[in-house]
């Protein structure tokens, strides 16, 4: 490929980056660069900034309520990442499948994540609310007593069913299209053989579609940890007594209510830190399982 | 043992009709070739062979069964696709045998003993082990017919297997699927748009258009003596002259030139009547059909006939083994195959003749072939042939 002069000079070029830079210096860059100072000092309302070194990381690493939440949130993250791509996959096999309707059934399936999360929290509040809730009483009918807001199980599963379904549309987006793109001739020859629709979907689209699903494990990941912190805020606020209380909810509760500037930002270091060797380690694995075209 | 019979076989498409009601006959053990433009129902047709698509009516019929609604994986037919259609992901082993374990009615040593045989007999045993993305076209293809042959189905279908390979490959793999059909004898359905490739490898080629069959004759009867226009223009490299003629007293008559009727031929003995039939009017409108090969310059061959008339060179296209001359006279274009290095320039009148067995009349409304000059082919070759509707 040869090169082309695009811009008449780096002046011009460096102009039109500018804003993107800006954006991103003075919302992202800085910020998180406050944050990691900050998470040296003992910093509070009203209080002067004291630089404490790590007494902040000692004191988090030693506490096991913190230990217990970094549980949770990594438990959380893989039975919603596995639970989204399960689901979505599911979903979209069908979809995918189905004769007439696709578009009424992929709008219906994509519409939950249209939705802003706040708004999908207080549908699942009160579709599933112990007392109030539309489907409770079918539920209960089936012998399982709803009380999610004292049974801390029931209120992490709720959470989760609640963060998996909010984020089936998007993956289900890029499935149908990464299934899309599979020749027909490939499902026609499994049909021929006498493939079964399961072995097809595992043994023949899975693998092909590889690289979207890596992709979306890796978004998918990034969701658990931050985006659902609505869902918990409205739905259980972190508890019942620290059932469901992921990490981002912890420490917008340590910064923002306790007001401990200098923990919280500790808290979103560390958070920054696991997600990252969970994306490191997904990258790895990717790179090794992955197909890519040919 | 493996017969196919399609009968009234129809199948839409919302409001296009692909296929328009055709009868078939294949016998056990037969390579046969279905030809035709693009869009003519060809590949269609193999696909509800296949049961990859619902017929909208008729009957397919295999070994006397009714096999019409039967799902694809029943019907124990195994088809070979334009695209290959291997699993990306896999090697060429596992792409072989992928269908077989699946439909888990094979033993695992079975699975190897045919792997084995069928890799030595398509000499494909070093890509065993390589991905699709590793080997090249015609690599693939043989794997993907390897993966055909491994299952022992009672039919080949094979939808344009060689379109996506370059012409030297493609023509060292029709000898190999000739060689191969030879060694298995197993009834094959091919479909081409490739009238090379449907005269090289079909015992008997069916021609198809518009959804519906024009002809099935084994190659050189369709070449000899075509049963329309169609048959005529399409099947033959260049195309079938085709002059607009008035025929009186067994003679085709131009503005330019006249071409004696040899009357001795006819087609299956019929002709003849209908062609006296016509005699007896004046000015009997048809069109006259010589194939380019069957002109001459006078100058080269001046022992071949009488009969000459003068045109005029509009064009020369060498083909390295022939040359090809564009030629009017009158208000009729013709093309004429004449010897290489034949030297000529725009402008140039020569002197034509033909082979006067090689001509053929057509019906101008209907397309149909009325007279042949040469005798018509011996029965045997004939094989029955259903009526088109």
């Amino acid at each position: 490929m040869s090169t082309r002069e695009i811009f008449d000079g780096r002046l011009e070029a460096a102009l039109l980056l500018l804003p993107t830079i800006i954006v991103s210096v003075v919302f992202l860059y800085y910020p998180t660069a406050l944050a990691v100072r900050t998470s040296f000092f003992d910093s509070g309302f009203g209080r002067q900034d004291e630089f404490v070194g790590f007494e902040n990381y000692t004191t988090l690493l030693t506490s096991s309520d913190y230990h217990s939440s970094i549980l949770l949130s990594v438990l959380f993250a893989a039975i919603v990442v596995v639970g989204v791509i399960s689901f979505s996959l599911y979903v979209t096999f069908l979809i995918h499948e189905v004769e007439y309707g696709q578009t009424a059934y992929l709008l219906s399936v994509i519409w939950p994540y249209a939705l802003p999360p706040a708004v999908g929290a207080l549908v699942f509040l009160f579709m599933l609310h112990p007392t109030l809730g539309v489907v409770t009483g079918p539920i209960e009918a089936l012998g399982i007593d709803l009380n999610w807001f004292s049974n801390g199980s029931q209120a992490f599963v709720v959470v989760a069913l609640a963060a998996i379904w909010k984020q089936i549309g998007y993956n289900v987006i890029f499935m149908i299209a990464s299934m899309n793109t599979i020749p027909d001739a490939l499902t026609e020859t499994a049909r021929l053989d006498g493939v079964s629709r399961f072995r097809r979907l595992v043994s023949v689209y899975v693998p092909i579609m590889t690289p979207t699903l890596f992709f979306l494990v890796i978004i998918n990941t990034i969701y658990a940890f931050f985006s659902t912190f609505a869902l918990v805020d409205l739905l259980t606020s972190g508890g019942p007594s620290g059932a469901t209380n992921i990490l981002i909810f912890d420490l917008y509760q340590e910064g923002f209510s306790f007001f401990n500037f200098g923990i919280a930002s500790t808290k979103s270091v560390i958070l920054f830190l696991v997600v990252g060797i969970l994306m490191y380690v997904q990258f790895r694995v990717t790179d090794k399982y992955s197909y890519y075209g040919g | 043992m493996t017969t196919i019979k399609l009968q009234n076989l129809r199948k839409e498409f919302d409001d296009v009709v692909a296929v328009n009601g055709i009868d078939l006959t294949v016998e056990d053990g037969e390579f046969l070739v279905i030809v035709g433009p693009s869009g003519c129902g060809k590949s269609t047709t193999l696909r509800l062979l296949a049961g990859l698509e619902q017929a909208t009516d008729g009957r397919i019929g295999m070994n006397g069964r009714d096999v019409t609604d039967t799902e694809p994986k029943n019907r124990n037919v195994a088809m070979v696709f334009q695209n290959y259609a291997l699993y990306p992901h896999m090697t060429g082993r596992r792409n072989i045998t992928f269908g077989m374990k699946s439909a888990g009615s094979f033993t695992d040593e079975d699975i190897d003993r045919r792997v084995e045989e069928a890799a030595e007999t398509l000499d494909i045993t070093d890509l065993l082990d390589r991905k699709p993305q590793a080997m090249s076209g015609g690599e693939r293809q043989r794997i993907a017919l390897g993966r055909a042959i491994v299952r022992d189905p009672d039919a080949f279908l094979m939808d344009e297997p060689l379109s996506n390979l370059d012409a030297k490959l493609r023509i060292q793999m029709r000898a190999e699927l000739t060689r191969l059909h030879a060694e298995l004898q197993t009834t094959t359905i091919y479909v081409t748009h490739d009238q090379t490739e449907a005269m090289t490898l079909g015992e008997r080629v069916v021609v198809m258009n518009d959804g519906q069959i024009m002809q099935v004759d084994s190659p050189q009867v369709l070449y000899d003596f075509p049963e329309n226009r169609f048959v005529a223009e399409f099947i033959g490299d260049p195309a079938m002259n085709m002059i607009d003629v008035a025929v009186e007293h067994g003679t085709a008559v131009h503005d330019a030139f006249e071409l004696p009727l040899p009357s001795d031929g006819g087609e299956d003995g019929s002709t003849e009547t209908s062609l006296g039939a016509r005699q007896s009017k004046e000015q009997q409108a048809a069109v006259l059909g010589i194939r380019p090969e069957d002109f001459y310059l006078a100058r080269e061959y001046p022992d071949l006939g009488d009969e000459t008339f003068t045109a005029t060179v509009d064009v020369t296209e060498p083909l390295g083994d022939s040359l090809l001359i564009h030629c009017s006279v009158g208000d009729a274009a013709f093309k004429i195959q004449a010897e290489p290095r034949t030297s000529l320039q725009t402008g140039d009148e020569i002197t034509v003749t033909y082979d006067p067995e090689r001509l053929h009349l057509f019906d101008p409304e209907t397309g149909e072939a009325v007279y042949h000059s040469a005798n018509a082919p011996a029965s045997p070759e004939r094989v029955e042939q259903a009526p088109r509707g």
